[in-house]
């Protein structure tokens, strides 16, 4: 076995790297999976704690993960240190790279939310001029964001408008509350369409790479896999120029090993893949790779309070959640700003946030109690234009704890996005009040780049080889046995959180790659 | 060779010390202390201690802040989180002892957040009131504190320095007194905020392979004093 040659190496366990093996093992492929970090065991590594039993009272531990924001004292040892793998970016500029090792990867750890990207972003620079089209539309991804959705059993309704295409539901019949109607019929005169959410309920709690797709793979015996394998770079045949397998190192004990395999598959996460393929100077004959990081702004937001729901007479009031698609330069061109934003809409019945109040003390806890039950909330995630300029490269000067160089991040949000997000709060606020909800406080402020966790682009796919990394099928233009499934090869990003998409495109792309071998075409 | 070297060989091996011979032996079984072999007798159902948490039973030492900061932080956490209800307020909660300690150990902008905004709320009163904060009357405290307050959602907090620095203390000192042993102790009543309980991750490392929790046949670890409302476990003898 120490000499074997896998059929394909994939290097990434989260839902990328876990879809691609599912879809090669059960193909019969043999795989070798890599993962930069442990594995989890929850019986092992996690306890149910109060935050009284824990030494800094359940705050963020001081000076750790300082571009974490979703960190507290719970969560800390789930999070990549970022002094063990640094990053380095203009310190006017702050990016929070959020990434997490674990075997299952970002998987074990994510909000659910499971939507389809529509023509709307597969053809936007078709309707906006900005940009590339991607090379595939929603009709060449239909049939596998339905098997997706199926393997994550999403709920929803069918009641998307095309900018946010149905697809394999089980069903959510239940009732909006009251507050929810109110405000669907505020947002009408918004043309803004209000949605049942769409949500991964996946198996037993848990919607992850780990349980929904490798072991389905493991099943199969066609799937080995390694944990602590941090890869230092991928390998090239001297004869053919052509990726072999990788160099990695032992996480814990430092040792330096090699595997070899006939197909290279990147799932890493979009930045570490990209990383790891600066680093190992491949696939980049069109320089674009690096480049078009995108992501979405996420912070900005409405809180309000319904004010017939407040006093404890919350019942049949509130409760429920929704989304709100794209509504902007949908129907009509808004003059600040291209392509547009989303809103999260939730309905409380549990306690407002102390924040909400400009008063401490007796007079603060008498507004807690009034208002208890009655928080409406609204959260905008919006779309960031994919530009040129805004970038990653390899950091020369600084290496990780494994001697690997670290990436260089550049990039910044632009009028586009702040006006976006300005816009998304002026309205939410506007909706809230002719609902007759009261406006609580309001944020159009972004978090720093990358806060959403929802990082696109920089292997950007497209037709074009010089102005592409990928084909279509997530394949290098430049190395046919070297592909790239994770969110790096997107072309725009959209507003929608892009976990669908990726296992989608991820589930494709493996087809097309078993299909490909099987021809011996690879 | 001849066969005199070779018995004085073998009478050499015998004379060598111990020590040496384990040198030349490659890979030895390690010697092992009398009268028991020191890494047995421990396993699952060794009872483990009980201890308690320290700040439960000792004072924490004031070691970042000055005291007249650590005097102003005190009436500010007093002012800002007094006792409500059955709930305790922040003096009670420590809160001011422990932000000392979380504050301190911060990245320095947030200390500095602290010391200037501490520093600029006691001048502030001595100006207005020819009194340190710590000894100002709520009303006082009101005056100087209320044009600060802001409404603001989280990662947001105020950007103008004072409005920055109350808003900031506020929500650490009540996050600080609601996630308290003392608080935590006390049954929540109604709308009252309860102490945040979560999934808490340990540093995640690798195991030996097949000892994983759920693969491992040893029990899990008894107590020795159970927790009240749990059953004293049976140790056969």
């Amino acid at each position: 076995m120490k000499n074997e040659i896998f059929d394909v190496l994939i290097i990434g366990s989260g839902h990328s790297g876990g879809m691609a093996a599912k879809i090669l093992t059960e193909k019969g492929i043999r795989c070798l999976m890599l993962n930069a970090g442990p594995v989890a065991d929850v019986s092992r590594d996690a306890e149910r704690k109060p935050a009284s039993e824990l030494p800094y009272r359940g705050f963020k531990p001081p000076g750790r993960l300082q571009h974490v924001f979703q960190c507290n004292e719970f969560n800390a040892n789930v999070w990549v240190d970022e002094q063990e793998v640094p990053y380095t970016f203009e310190p006017a500029h702050p990016y929070n790279w959020v990434r997490v090792r674990l075997f299952g990867g970002r998987s074990l750890f994510w909000s659910r939310q499971s939507f389809r990207l529509s023509d709307y972003e597969f053809k936007a620079r078709s309707r906006d001029g900005f940009g590339e089209d991607w090379p595939i539309s929603h009709a060449d991804l239909a049939p596998y964001y339905s098997r997706v959705e199926e393997i994550f059993q999403v709920t929803g309704a069918l009641d998307g408008p095309p900018q946010m295409p149905d697809g394999n539901f089980i069903l959510d019949n239940a009732p909006w509350s009251a507050s929810m109607q109110r405000f669907i019929s505020a947002a009408k005169p918004w043309n803004m369409p209000v949605c049942k959410q769409r949500r991964a309920s996946g198996r037993d709690g848990l919607a992850s790479s780990v349980n929904l797709l490798l072991p389905d793979a493991e099943k199969t015996g066609n799937l080995t896999s390694i944990a602590d394998a941090v890869v230092r770079e991928i390998t090239v045949d001297k004869n053919t120029g052509r990726p072999n397998g990788c160099h990695f190192v032992d996480r814990i004990t430092r040792r330096e090993m090699a595997v070899k395999a006939r197909v290279v598959v990147l799932a890493a996460g979009t930045l570490e893949s990209t990383r790891l393929l600066l680093n190992s100077k491949l696939a980049n004959s069109s320089g674009v790779m690096g480049h078009y990081l995108m992501d979405q702004i996420y912070g900005a937001g409405v809180v309000c309070s319904v004010p017939e729901a407040r006093g404890g007479k919350s019942k049949g009031i509130m409760g429920g959640g929704a989304i709100v698609p794209r509504f902007r330069n949908i129907t009509a061109n808004h003059d600040k700003f291209l392509r547009g934003y989303a809103f999260n809409v939730s309905s409380s019945t549990g306690a407002v946030d102390p924040r909400n109040f400009a008063a401490y003390g007796a007079e603060l806890q008498r507004n807690l109690d009034e208002y208890h039950g009655s928080g409406f909330h609204m959260t905008v995630m919006g779309e960031v234009l994919g530009r040129y300029e805004n970038h990653v490269r390899i950091d020369s000067n600084k290496v990780d704890a494994w001697g690997i160089p670290v990436l260089h991040v550049e990039t910044k949000y632009t009028e586009n996005e702040f006006n976006m997000a300005k816009d998304a709060v002026e309205v939410g606020s506007a909706v809230a009040e002719a609902a007759g909800f009261e406006v609580l406080s309001k944020n159009p402020e972004p978090n720093p780049p990358g806060y959403s966790i929802h990082e696109v682009g920089t292997c950007r796919m497209g037709d074009d080889p010089k102005r592409s990394v990928l084909n279509k099928w997530c394949q290098s233009h430049d190395h046919k046995n070297l592909f790239v499934v994770d969110g790096a090869c997107f072309a725009s990003a959209g507003w929608q959180n892009p976990t669908m998409t990726i296992s989608a495109i991820s589930m494709r792309a493996a087809e097309y790659l078993a299909r490909e071998m099987n021809r011996q075409n690879l | 060779m001849l066969r005199r070297d070779f018995v004085r060989a073998v009478i050499s091996a015998g004379l060598a010390p111990k020590p040496l011979l384990a040198q030349e032996a490659g890979n030895p079984a390690p010697s092992l202390p009398a009268p028991v072999p020191w890494t047995l007798g421990l396993n699952p159902k060794t009872p483990l201690p009980v201890t308690e948490a320290a700040d439960v039973v000792a004072e924490t030492e004031v070691r970042f802040f000055t005291q007249l900061q650590i005097s102003t932080l005190n009436r500010l956490a007093d002012l800002l989180v007094p006792p409500i209800g059955g709930k305790p307020g922040a003096l009670q909660a420590q809160t001011p002892l422990f932000l000392d300690f979380l504050i301190g150990n911060s990245p320095e902008p947030r200390r500095k957040l602290y010391t200037l905004g501490l520093d600029w709320l006691d001048s502030e009163s001595r100006k207005k009131y020819s009194t340190p904060f710590s000894a100002i009357d709520d009303a006082s405290a009101g005056a100087l504190l209320k044009p600060w307050l802001r409404t603001w959602m989280s990662d947001h907090p105020p950007t103008e320095p004072h409005a920055g620095f109350i808003n900031i203390a506020h929500n650490d000192i009540r996050n600080a007194t609601v996630n308290s042993r003392a608080w935590s102790d006390v049954p929540t009543v109604g709308a009252e905020e309860s102490t945040a309980i979560g999934l808490y991750w340990s540093p995640i490392e690798p195991e030996p392979a097949g000892l994983s929790a759920e693969r491992s046949p040893v029990p899990a670890h008894v107590r020795a004093a159970p927790k009240s409302g749990e059953s004293f476990p049976i140790y056969p003898r």
